[in-house]
């Protein structure tokens, strides 16, 4: 693209922010226990990726979350991989993602993540590096496939001319997942309902999809099979559920007992096999912030190949060798408490006092396992569009892989970038915005 | 049965009547009440706020425009209805639509607009513009039957109960029952079949029993609770 175009791409910006709003896109953020919606800033400079960039991309996220759909299948059954003393079995069930009651639990074909979503980073060495994976309710796809399709409509040349996947087609590979592993009846997306961060998410791919939106009132399990009640009494069916509930919230039968925004008794069933759950209950033992140090050793051992992608250069200070690395490199790294999320936790050793310093390294003594390390990538910044100027900022990109029966990986992915000049916390929850992601054919 | 009723309570279900749930049908309805509450409460005020101005009042008009428009915890205000309607809108994207469910979401932002104004009563205008255009995509671009009459029933049930609150001419009240005699069948909706059959028996009065009107009209949609109630003959 020449610089006049991009130019005159985002001298538009307002008008599809405009847009955007009047389709309430949007997050919910709880501050102070108020709930309050907010805009999310779309950025109208795309991050652009090659063909080739993209293939290798998607040649290493596909191995990837195989891989890690094979860890999920050995915990919850063999567990060999523990056996072999690749994974050691604290980090396997010290982890808050692991559960017990899926021992044993096998869900339709075989497949635990059915959407995975893996972000990554680019090194100013080029180089893309995984930062974590998530495999429980992973959010976010539904943004850039808004934007594109006013991008689009508000110039169409632009996309005339360069020839860009078209990234809409995310709504028809979702329903190719809930309908592969559909045990015959409705589709459903499970909402805990609108107070809920990604509420705007679930509502717009129940509208995409063509899917029942519910929360778990309005579903019921009888005589070992989920349905849903119609207005006229009539009870019907239901065969998928794309859950976008918590693990522990999803049965208060099962789970946590004091959940009001489950549905009792559906593990049960989806024990049996009578429901699928998307993705299935007890994924999080695999996107643990500790177990990612392991990914790279499961695609060895699942698959039997060179992990194509990289994670970041982790540091687990449960080992001694490493935590004395961490302890005499403190400054240079960044500390992640593995059982937060959303950006939170994180901490970067080089703009600590001396008193949080030996306060934090007090509590990483007493809690190892509790904290990974990592080396701080100098990601690859992007340029943004801010008051009619090119800043750069710090980027990364949610990939989302869809397991059918092969992975699918989606030809775009959110990209989020910070606002903050000064800051590497590119999450939505911490002031973020995002760019849509163009995969060039 | 005497008064020409099948059966006592009506469900007739249409044939391919989309599959909805107990909670949405409510918020389809109470949807199109609400909004067709804060489109007619605007409509009111803005012709009513004409001839306060040379009235002498007890409370400074612009204090009372802010109160009877604007605020937030003032349940009856033109502002708590309009976000009623949103919060039932917002949990029905699936069923309407975003294209349709943008128009409520406009309202809103043009209503806090209206709030932060310096003339309101101008900049409410936008509001009822934005409701009219909702109702009109509803008709336009909601496909399945029953979730766009549900929609126009809740409207068509809040204008006759502010109508026969408002002791308005018969012939308005009566008009808009001729509407939901219509309208009341493709909803699918459990509604007392005698209470439907009173009503149109009161509109056949010379002169109007408007409390009797506002009972039966309140009444007339039954709730999940309501009909199970009343189906099992509690």
């Amino acid at each position: 693209m020449q610089i006049t175009d991009i130019k005159r791409f985002c001298a538009h910006s307002d008008s599809v922010n405009e847009l955007l709003a009047r389709y309430g896109v949007k997050f919910g953020i709880y501050k102070n226990n108020t709930f309050k919606e907010q805009l999310f800033p779309f950025d109208m400079i795309p991050r652009v990726i090659e063909k080739d960039e993209f293939n290798y991309l998607e040649r290493g996220l596909k191995q990837r979350v195989k891989a890690l759909n094979e860890f999920i299948k050995d915990i919850y059954s063999k567990k060999q991989i523990i056996k072999d003393g690749i994974v050691p079995e604290e980090f396997v069930y010290a982890g808050s993602g692991y559960l017990a009651q899926c021992e044993g639990v096998i869900p339709s074909k075989g497949i635990y993540s059915h959407i995975s979503g893996i972000d990554l980073v680019q090194g100013k060495d080029k180089n893309w590096y995984i930062l974590e994976d998530n495999l429980r309710i992973p959010s976010g796809a539904s943004y850039p496939m808004i934007a594109r399709d006013l991008c689009r409509k508000g110039f169409p040349s632009l996309f005339e001319e360069n020839h860009i996947e078209d990234n809409r087609n995310y709504a028809k590979l979702l329903r190719k997942i809930m309908d592969n592993v559909n045990t015959g009846g409705h589709t459903v997306i499970l909402s805990p309902g609108r107070y809920n961060a990604a509420y705007f998410e679930h509502s717009y791919l129940a509208e995409q999809t063509g899917s029942h939106l519910a929360t778990g009132s309005e579903l019921t399990v009888e005589g070992d099979y989920l349905y849903f009640i119609d207005y006229s009494g009539k009870k019907e069916k239901v065969g998928a559920v794309y859950r976008r509930i918590s693990d522990e919230f999803l049965d208060p039968m099962n789970f946590r007992e004091d959940s009001v925004i489950g549905i009792p008794h559906i593990y049960d069933i989806f024990r049996k096999g009578n429901v699928a759950l998307i993705n299935a209950p007890g994924n999080g033992v695999a996107d643990d912030k500790g177990i990612y140090y392991f990914v790279p050793k499961m695609v060895k051992y699942y698959l039997d190949e060179e992990p194509v992608l990289q994670n970041a250069p982790t540091y687990l200070p449960f080992y001694k060798e490493d935590m004395k690395y961490v302890l005499e490199n403190f400054d240079s790294l960044v500390l992640k408490d593995v059982a937060e999320a959303g950006g939170y936790g994180v901490v970067f050793g080089s703009k600590m006092t001396q008193k949080e310093k030996a306060d934090f390294i007090k509590l990483l003594k007493e809690n190892p396992r509790r904290f990974i390390a990592q080396e701080v990538i100098d990601f690859l910044d992007i340029d943004i569009y801010e008051g009619g100027e090119f800043v750069p900022r710090k980027a990364d990109l949610r990939a989302f892989v869809l397991m059918a029966d092969e992975p699918m990986v989606w030809k775009s992915g959110l990209t989020r970038f910070s606002r903050n000049p000064d800051s590497f916390i590119v999450n939505s929850s911490q002031g973020g915005g995002f760019k849509d992601t163009w995969v060039m054919v | 049965m005497g008064n020409g009723l099948r059966v006592p309570l009506s469900r007739l279900r249409v044939k391919n009547m989309k599959v909805l749930s107990w909670e949405n049908s409510d918020r389809l309805f109470l949807l199109g009440r609400y909004s067709e509450r804060a489109y007619s409460t605007i409509k009111l005020f803005s012709n009513q706020f004409d001839s306060m101005i040379d009235l002498k009042n007890d409370e400074d008009i612009e204090a009372f425009t802010k109160r009877f428009c604007f605020l937030e915890d003032e349940p009856d205000s033109i502002y708590s209805n309009l976000m009623k309607a949103y919060d039932n809108a917002i949990l029905l994207r699936d069923e309407i639509g975003s294209d349709t469910l943008c128009y409520i979401q406009l309202a809103v932002y043009e209503m806090n607009k209206a709030r932060e104004s310096d003339a309101p009563i101008l900049a409410l205008q936008r509001v009822t513009d934005n409701i009219v255009a909702f109702w009109g995509i509803v008709d336009d671009s909601v496909d399945e039957p029953n979730v766009r009459s549900i929609i126009k029933l809740g409207k068509r049930i809040e204008r006759i109960d502010s109508y026969a609150r408002m002791k308005m001419a018969a012939k308005e009240i009566q008009r808009e029952m001729k509407r939901l005699n219509i309208r009341i069948e493709r909803t699918g909706l459990n509604y007392d079949a005698q209470k439907l059959f009173h009503l149109n028996l009161l509109m056949e009065s010379e002169e109007l029993d408007y409390d009797m009107i506002v009972q039966d009209i309140e009444s007339l949609v039954l709730n999940e609770k309501q009909y199970f109630a009343q189906a099992s003959g509690m």
